[in-house]
């Protein structure tokens, strides 16, 4: 009696060993990975989804150098009838401070505007179903506007020049090749043309990215204003365009019907509506360099060759 | 006739122990380079996992493609969005046998470890001659073979073209500490 209990619990012991053993290295392999937690990478491409700013920080010790440009024409009759009557560009740097935060600094050619930025990344967007489900972005802008005015009743000192542009950009990458962003947006306009003008702009934003491939997406960008500029017309900027990135250079190509550049320019004062009448259609280029001054592994080769 | 099979149990038991036996590397090194007159790429990843069942000579590895630090920080985001997709594929593995390995041999051993190395969801066989080290209970395991990114169906832009190379060398060292189930 007991020698059969005995051998049946004999049994199952060499039965439950040999299971174990049966298990695969690779499997024992998958139990041993300890992942940290995974944040999604690249929901777009660049800071830039086309005209606006995508929830996009660069990493500490990242340069940036971009000209941006945008070419229309005028619809007078002496139009070139080339794309390029008129042309604005802004020339600008912009830096990584430390990997969630960065600064930048630019001038426009066209509208006399000098600008300023900073960027944080409040929250990253989790692949792991833990987390956030969003990131979330801060923005922060001024603007100086550097040109003359003939505008009677206009208070004019330099801090009734100063415009900026406050926005929360909550983006999330649905997979790899999908991202949607919102970005509530408050534009404060240093001075108005007329006083029925509200000081204020609330607009809401929406951006989007389709990959078509490694290394070329689709995107497409709008901005939804709700108390618009009343003593003139304005419309809502929009664009479509495609971002293509060769390393260290991110090419943007888009058609939009801002001429602005600068954030609380383009939000608040784009005056025409998309469409190829002229001068309605603009051709924007963006070209963006990336210098890395924070190089990690600059050793690497020679702490291998110590290490054998 | 108890005694004897509680003496029989014994050993089978052990045996098995014995038989499973296996060393792993939790903090194994991977790196690769690509040499081309445009620019030199490195990366590595220090958080691979290797394990050898000692008794059969298998051995497997397993390491996360977004866990390759580079040089550029941007160089990762590419290197996992543009061309290993580490969205799709998370992995890279590699499964197989060292051919004559002889787990007690105190002295290196030089070795052909012969398998399959799974990587952007293609899996090639590949040979990599290895040196095998044995100090008291560890087991240490490096060398460096080429990899031709092309077979891996991984595509390079015409106009990056040369800043890549097409055959990209890895090197690989493995500490690996006796195993616990």
């Amino acid at each position: 009696m007991r020698i059969r209990e005995f051998s049946i619990l004999l049994l199952l012991m060499l039965g439950a060993n040999s299971i174990m053993a049966q298990k695969g290295l690779l499997d024992i392999l998958e139990e041993e990975q300890e992942e940290g937690p995974q944040y999604a990478m690249a929901t777009f491409k660049a800071t830039r989804i086309t005209f606006g700013h995508s929830i996009e920080t660069r990493k500490k010790g990242i340069l940036e150098v971009s000209a941006v440009n945008r070419f229309w024409n005028t619809p007078s009759l002496t139009s070139q009838s080339f794309g390029a009557d008129k042309l604005n560009t802004r020339i600008a740097l912009e830096y990584g401070i430390s990997d969630r935060l960065s600064t930048g600094f630019g001038g426009s050619t066209w509208d006399g505007l000098f600008d300023g930025y900073l960027k944080y990344r409040l929250v990253r967007q989790r692949n792991d179903k833990e987390g956030s489900p969003v990131s979330v972005t801060l923005f922060q802008n001024g603007s100086y506007y550097s040109e003359g005015l003939s505008v009677p009743n206009v208070d004019d000192n330099f801090s009734s020049r100063l415009s900026t542009t406050t926005q929360l950009l909550i983006a999330r990458k649905f997979n790899s090749s999908f991202s949607l962003q919102m970005a509530p947006t408050l534009v404060h306009k240093g001075f108005r043309f007329s006083g029925e003008d509200p000081t204020n702009h609330l607009a809401l934003g929406f951006g989007g990215r389709y990959k078509l491939g490694g290394h070329v997406s689709f995107v497409s960008e709008y901005y939804a204003v709700f108390n618009p500029v009343e003593s003139y017309d304005t419309y809502g900027p929009f664009s479509i365009g495609v971002n293509w990135e060769l390393g260290d250079v991110m090419l943007q190509f888009m058609l939009t019907n801002a001429s602005h550049i600068v954030e609380d320019a383009y939000i608040a004062g784009t005056r025409y509506n998309f469409n190829f009448k002229n001068p309605n259609l603009n051709f924007g280029f963006n070209a963006t360099y990336v210098i890395h001054f924070n190089r990690k592994l600059k050793g690497l080769e020679q702490k291998r060759k110590s290490q054998d | 006739m108890i005694r004897a099979t509680l003496l029989f149990s014994c050993i089978l038991v052990l045996g098995h122990q014995l038989k499973a036996q296996k060393v792993i590397a939790r903090q194994g090194h991977v790196a690769f380079f690509s040499y081309t007159p445009v620019e030199n790429i490195k990366a590595e990843n220090n958080q691979v996992l290797g394990i050898v069942d000692l008794e059969t000579g298998e051995i497997a590895v397993s390491m996360l493609m977004n866990a390759f630090i580079f040089e550029k920080a941007l160089m990762r985001e590419h290197f996992n969005e543009s061309y290993v997709e580490s969205d799709i594929y998370p992995k890279a593995t590699f499964e197989g046998m060292v051919l004559d390995f002889d787990a007690d041999l105190s002295q290196d051993q030089t070795r052909i470890i012969k398998g399959n190395f799974s990587m952007h969801g293609v899996t090639q066989e590949i040979e990599i001659k290895a040196k095998i080290g044995h100090r008291d209970e560890n087991y240490i395991i490096s060398g460096t073979f080429d990899a031709v990114v092309k077979d891996y169906e991984i595509k390079i832009p015409p106009l990056l073209a040369g800043n890549i190379a097409k055959t990209v060398s890895v090197d690989f060292r493995f500490e690996c500490l006796p195993y616990e189930d």
